[in-house]
């Protein structure tokens, strides 16, 4: 991206923020949202997520890279480990990265 | 802290200071991500000027991350925030929590208050005020109780966001910290994922993500998380008919 297209992705992040922070703060109790759309927006973010996060350790240039040579799914999987062990954040960066970085050096 | 406050009565100066301190385990939290954060976007390739930038006025962490790995690989604009919309649909949910306790407030410092409220200013907040019976709700101290827990909050994430980005342009780019975006991510999604509804969703989002990786404009992403919320809403379905 070219400097002025980050800034106006980062404008354009602020506006996102600015929004779903405070749609029912502006909008109040005028509307109510169905059950099921709240629910649908709860699993919103962990569905995203795992979409950015999914491809970036199962792959590999463009193929699917299951295997223990490749670095960021040792990693990604150290870091799901310790996430589920410890509910430690700092645990979880340090050992996923030493995970990553031991096997790159590998 | 008298002199400090002159402005406030006694009320809700107490009440700014009791959100300051109840913040304050998460204010370590805060300060970790915020470190993770700046390193995550200088090495992502945004000069020092835009991270910080980006960190002062978008000033939320996750759809921050997310956004750094989109801008990275040249997606177009639109993909980039239509992923950090649906990361924040979440404060979507949160501010119609928030709503009655502070409807009292005038619009613009209301906003004020709704941009400053992210994930943990959120939860510390709704954990003081969840027995208050309704008539109550919306009372000078639990604006005053917000403002501390929220403004501590987002001054703790500027500073250490910044050290991050200075540090961040110490670290040789040859070492792999680009990893640490996704190391980070996978430690923020994994507690999102709380019952059986989200786990099918979150996996059926991650397969396609990687099984329509090679469409242009990264479209595979917006189509994985629009079949992932729909396995998501399935399996809600399926499981209230058994």
């Amino acid at each position: 991206m070219s400097a002025v297209e980050i800034w106006v992705t980062i404008v354009g992040l602020t506006l996102v923020t600015l929004a779903t922070r405070n749609f029912f703060i502006v909008l109040g109790e005028t509307v109510q949202l169905p059950e099921r759309v709240q629910h649908a927006l709860r699993y919103a973010p962990a569905c995203a997520l795992t979409a950015l996060v999914a491809p970036e350790v199962l792959t590999q240039h463009g193929a699917w890279a299951i295997e223990l040579t490749n670095p960021k799914l040792v990693g990604g999987l150290v870091a799901i480990a310790t996430m589920l062990i410890t509910r430690n954040t700092l645990a979880t960066m340090a050992l996923g990265m030493g995970a990553f970085l031991v096997m790159r050096l590998a | 802290m008298k002199g400090l406050l002159p402005a406030l009565d006694s009320t809700r100066r107490d009440a700014l200071l009791a959100g300051i301190w109840r913040a304050v385990p998460s204010l370590v939290a805060t300060g970790i991500w915020g470190i993770v954060a700046g390193v995550a976007m200088v090495k992502s390739g945004l000069s020092p000027w835009q991270a910080a930038g980006m960190s002062l006025l978008v000033f939320a962490g996750s759809a921050q991350l997310a956004a750094l790995p989109l801008i990275a690989a040249h997606a177009p604009i639109w993909v980039v925030l239509l992923t950090a919309l649906v990361i924040n649909l979440r404060f979507v949910i949160f501010s119609a929590a928030l709503y009655p306790h502070v409807k009292k407030v005038p619009l613009a410092r209301r906003m004020l208050l709704g941009y400053l409220t992210a994930d943990f200013g959120f939860a510390v907040s709704m954990a003081r005020w969840v027995n208050l019976p309704p008539e109550e709700r919306g009372a000078p101290e639990q604006i005053w109780f917000l403002v501390g827990a929220t403004a501590s909050t987002w001054f703790v994430w500027q500073v250490t966001s910044i050290a991050g980005v200075v540090l961040g342009a110490q670290i040789p780019t040859a070492w792999g910290l680009d990893f640490a975006i996704v190391v980070s991510l996978i430690a923020l999604t994994l507690p999102m994922i709380a019952n059986r509804q989200a786990l099918v969703g979150a996996a059926t989002a991650g397969i396609v993500a990687v099984l329509a990786a090679s469409l242009p404009l990264r479209l595979g992403l917006v189509l994985a998380v629009v079949v992932g919320i729909s396995a998501a809403m399935a399996t809600d379905v399926a499981l209230e008919n058994t």
